[in-house]
């Protein structure tokens, strides 16, 4: 068994690299983008005005209520009918992106609700203008307190990007399935997937504990009404 | 009219069909004092809450420093030259006590940093919070030291006048004294302030003014001996009668 997986570590060690940075690349770039549009989603579904928080509303319902599998596909095997021709990589990103946008805009959007008015009305008390609040009084306080949310969405869309395989992009999952199919290792193969899984999600929980610690603040919330 | 820096008239608020604010008319003089009693209700909050525009009057006139204000549309301009401090403080929680003080000075006020730093340590000073608390976190404050962080937030930002919506009313007796301290000090050199508070050693020591509310309107307005020991009106002197006996229960308990 251990000389199997030195085996394929030797001979497909470099497939699995360029699987592993595919899937790094999917979770970073969807990541990424996730918390922006997420970000941007949040703010207009609590400050907006009517129209936009009525239609985001039945768009985050729509995006939550279907499996990230469909959405997938829909961009993938759908999008084309109209003419939009997306490679395996690009469209889980898109489709990975725009799931995990609708989500973290879920955590920003709690969070937002979880910081008093009475920290809005002190700030147009000294006369900050209403979008300079959110951005320096809200925002700061608000995401602080979604650090641990947004922090266990990046571990899950990290898991989760491997969903990719299913429209054939060369992410970590892809790789092993094809090195299982020609080695006949799959027990092996899958143990160090597993393996190269969990070291990174140990890392990033790791990661997301120094963050929590660097932006601690003593007691912030709760302190007042 | 020069001696006026407020002028309330002839203000109306409504909340639905309810009537919150009725007619209120009155002139606040630069560097006086003014204190407002009254019951729960009575619409005090209301109205300091119209003077710096958190709340839109339906009727009526503000006029600050010979600026109709309640016309003005820049509402954000007008609430920098009003300070308003809050029962609960309202400390920005995720900054420390001095970049509170800061904020308002840097993002509002636009001033250069070393300038706004110098202006905000003296109002730290001021109110007797000294550098060893600069850089504490408002849950790392006592509620008096909170409250006097608020105050030099309001201060640094030179207003020309102070709303105080119940200062002290959220703090633990041994902590009042700190904060109506600081209060008096900066009414004796001459900042403008209306205040709204049950401490009645406050008012009569310090108010130019005292004005009764009731149900939405100014019931008896006076010099603060007239209107605590020998106010007119039958509500106002039942009012005034339980007050004194709270006052009175509160002082016999702490020297007891
Ligand atoms: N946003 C609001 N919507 C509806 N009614 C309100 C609102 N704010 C205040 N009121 C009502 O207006 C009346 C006056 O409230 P206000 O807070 O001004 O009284 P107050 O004199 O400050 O009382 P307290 O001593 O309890 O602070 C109350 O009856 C209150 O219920
Ligand atoms: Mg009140």
């Amino acid at each position: 068994m251990l000389e199997n997986i030195l085996y394929i570590l030797y001979g497909y060690g470099s497939a699995i690299a360029l699987g592993l940075k595919y899937t790094v690349i999917i979770t970073v770039t969807s990541y990424s983008i996730g918390i922006a549009l997420g970000l941007f989603i949040a703010l207009l579904r609590v400050y907006g005005s009517r129209l936009p928080r009525a239609l985001l509303t039945v768009f985050v319902e729509i995006i939550r209520g279907t499996p990230m599998m469909v959405q997938l596909f829909f961009v993938y095997y759908a999008l084309p009918e109209l003419g939009i021709l997306l490679d395996p990589v690009t469209a889980s990103i898109i489709a990975i992106a725009i799931n995990s946008a609708v989500y973290q805009s879920e955590y920003i959007r709690a969070s937002i609700s979880a910081i008093p008015y009475s920290q809005f009305e002190s700030a147009l008390s000294i006369g900050l203008t209403k979008f300079k609040i959110v951005w320096i009084v809200i925002l700061p306080q608000a995401i602080r307190v979604a650090i641990p949310a947004l922090v266990n969405e990046a571990i899950y869309l990290f898991k989760y990007s491997s969903i990719a395989y299913f429209v054939t992009a060369p992410e970590l999952m892809y790789i092993g399935k094809s090195i299982g199919s020609k080695t006949f290792l799959y027990m092996e193969v899958y143990i160090i997937l597993a393996f190269i899984y969990i070291i990174i999600s140990i890392l990033l929980t790791e990661l997301a504990k120094i963050i929590e610690r660097r932006h601690t603040v003593p007691s912030f919330i709760g302190s007042k009404v | 009219m020069e001696s006026n820096i407020l002028v309330v008239e002839n203000l109306w608020k409504f909340y639905g069909r309810e009537v919150i604010l009725k007619n209120i008319n009155f002139t606040v003089k630069r560097g006086e004092t003014k204190v407002i009693i009254g019951p729960s209700g009575a619409g005090k909050s209301t109205l300091l809450r119209c003077i710096n525009l958190l709340v839109r009057p339906d009727r009526g006139r503000i006029i600050l420093d010979g600026d109709v204000i309640t016309e003005r549309r820049d509402v954000h301009n007008i609430r920098s030259q009003i300070g308003f401090v809050f029962q609960h403080f309202n400390l920005f929680n995720h900054l420390t006590a001095i970049d509170n003080v800061l904020l308002g000075l840097i993002k509002v006020k636009k001033l250069p940093r070393e300038e706004a730093m110098r202006r905000a340590k003296e109002a730290l000073l001021s109110v007797g919070i000294t550098e060893e608390l600069w850089r504490k976190y408002p849950a790392q404050l006592s509620g008096g030291q909170q409250q006097r962080v608020a105050i030099a937030r309001a201060i640094a930002m030179d207003p020309k006048i102070i709303l105080f919506d119940e200062p002290t009313s959220a703090l633990d007796p041994e902590l009042i004294w700190e904060v109506l301290n600081v209060m008096e000090k900066l009414s004796r050199n001459g900042m403008t302030m209306i205040v709204v508070t049950h401490e009645l050693g406050f008012a009569i020591k310090v108010a130019h003014e005292v004005m009764f509310m009731d149900g939405g309107t100014i019931i008896e307005r006076g010099p603060p001996n007239q209107i605590l020991l020998n106010p007119k009106g039958e509500r106002i002197k039942r009012f005034m009668d339980r007050m004194w006996y709270l006052y009175s229960l509160n002082r016999s308990s702490k020297v007891a």
